[in-house]
């Protein structure tokens, strides 16, 4: 049995036994949907800095794990995470960060530069990559960050492949099992879109980000949580180079009842 | 010469008076628990004397700047680990200083071949409400103390740093503002400096001729903040 990563199971192994014992298999196999990796979060640049948003859910296969995760998560003042993978080594991996970007500036008594901080994660993805090649451990994470150190410092964001390679996106990245409908979108809104996302205020932009994963989750049964006329938004945080500002959810429904009049 | 108590004793009050010239020229740093949370105030000339150690903890202390850097980096590092370990909660002074500084304080200063730590300082830790704040005294000996009552001051000369004490506790009062507040600690800071007496000494307006060049440091672990991180740098137009 081939694995949709290209593992070979032998017949008689754990693994192999998982599936037909009733208990979801670890590794992604042919004809079902990669394990642990159901999610979908994205960033893009609007006029005020980076909008960072992701939706709640986090799935095993078809099972909903739950919809109340949050996968975007502050690692210090001026730099964000975004999650999509394995949950226990992506929080695990934020907790690493977090501990070393302030342990750093403690003792340092300055800011671990951008580049530092890009190398970290980078560092961890690639010490994961035993897990990644077992199928079971993927992270594939959105990074937004700014250079406290540098006076003319703007937000960036940056995108990594599972085996730690770092990218930076121009205008926008997304991750996850639903981004790839919302990829498209922000696409054609850079090219066509009026105004264009990197011109939208914050209203505007986090209105956007809720119907992105309201489409995406049109598509993707792993992407949930997200039901404005419950009451219930995406996860969304502007970074500036001020710092992080999460959008609570008495701001959001005040900006999508503005929008939806 | 440790084979013979009396020598051993003679060294050891050789090195308290050792360690108390060296501090002499040093100046106070003060700590003060109030409802928006808990302000850290030093005055330096080049070197730092008010830290941030933990999401809720602080420290500030005089003497040898080198000592005071170890004492400063191994907190962090103690804090970090069991942060890290369990959870930010967990992070408490009376760990942090019970089990891991007082110890290796008084290890230090028992040890008579090797050099002492020379500082006296003060580490402070924000709760939810003044009266569960911690700040805790403690002494180049490694001997500690929480002080009660919210207002913690580090000097060289113990009877008049319980004087100083004496001195906040009638003057501060809970609405003061942040200015007023430093106004006061820096009066102090001078009296203790100049050795003057307490009894008629009224806070300062002007600070300028105070500081006379040196670098005012003043801090807030601020227990309105929804952040984790609640340490945050108070700059003061004087």
């Amino acid at each position: 049995m081939t694995s949709g990563a290209g593992f070979h199971l032998m017949n008689g192994d754990f693994l192999s036994l998982l599936p037909r014992t009733g208990i979801p298999s670890l590794v992604q196999t042919e004809g079902q949907s990669a394990p642990l990796q159901g999610t979908t979060v994205f960033a893009f640049h609007c006029a005020e800095g980076i909008l960072i948003a992701g939706d709640h859910r986090a799935t095993a296969g078809n099972m909903i794990f739950s919809d109340k995760t949050e996968k975007i998560l502050e690692l210090d003042t001026h730099s964000v995470m975004a999650i999509a993978g394995a949950p226990a080594t992506a929080f695990e991996m934020a907790r690493v960060l977090q501990t070393s970007f302030e342990f750093y500036r403690r003792s340092q008594l300055q800011p671990m530069s951008l580049p530092a901080k890009l190398r970290a994660l980078s560092r961890l993805l690639r010490e994961n990559l035993p897990a990644t090649l077992q199928g079971f451990g993927l992270v594939a994470p959105i990074f937004a960050g700014v250079d406290q150190n540098a006076p003319e410092a703007r937000p960036g964001i940056f995108f990594y492949d599972p085996l730690g390679a770092q990218f930076e996106a121009a205008q926008f990245a997304g991750s996850g099992s639903g981004s790839a409908s919302i990829k498209s979108i922000l696409n054609h809104l850079e090219k066509w879109g009026v105004p264009r996302p990197e011109k939208m205020s914050l209203r505007e932009a986090v209105v956007l980000a809720n119907r992105l994963l309201i489409t995406a989750a049109d598509f993707d049964t792993a992407t949930g949580g997200v039901h404005p006329e419950s009451g219930l938004f995406a996860t969304v945080k502007l970074l500036s180079v001020t710092g992080i500002r999460d959008i609570p959810g008495g701001e959001q429904t005040a900006f999508w009842k503005e929008a939806h009049r | 010469m440790t084979e013979e108590p009396f020598r051993w004793l003679e060294a050891i009050a050789n090195r308290r008076e050792y360690i108390r010239d060296q501090l002499s020229g040093g100046t106070p740093v003060f700590a003060v628990s109030r409802p928006e949370g808990i302000y850290l105030l030093g005055v330096g000339s080049g070197h730092s004397k008010v830290f941030e150690i933990y999401d809720r903890h602080g420290f500030t202390a005089l003497g040898n700047p080198v000592d005071i850097e170890k004492i400063r980096q191994t907190a962090i590092e103690a804090a970090h680990l069991e942060g890290f370990n369990r959870s930010a909660a967990d992070v408490t002074l009376k760990r942090l200083i019970s089990f891991s500084l007082g110890p290796a304080l008084k290890n230090s200063f028992e040890q008579i071949f090797s050099p002492p730590f020379i500082l006296e300082g003060i580490f402070a830790e924000l709760s939810g409400a003044p009266s569960e704040d911690h700040l805790v005294r403690i002494r180049y000996d490694g001997k500690y103390e929480f002080v009660p009552q919210g207002i913690a001051v580090a000097f060289t000369d113990p009877p008049r740093e319980a004087e100083a004490v004496g001195w906040l506790k009638k003057t501060l009062a809970d609405t003061d503002s942040p200015r007023e507040l430093a106004s006061t600690l820096l009066t102090a800071w001078k009296t203790l400096r100049e050795g003057g007496a307490f009894d008629k000494v009224q806070p300062l307006t002007d600070l300028r001729p105070v500081l006379n060049e040196r670098i005012l440091e003043f801090a807030l672990l601020d227990r309105r903040s929804s952040q984790k991180v609640r340490y945050r740098p108070l700059a003061l137009a004087l």
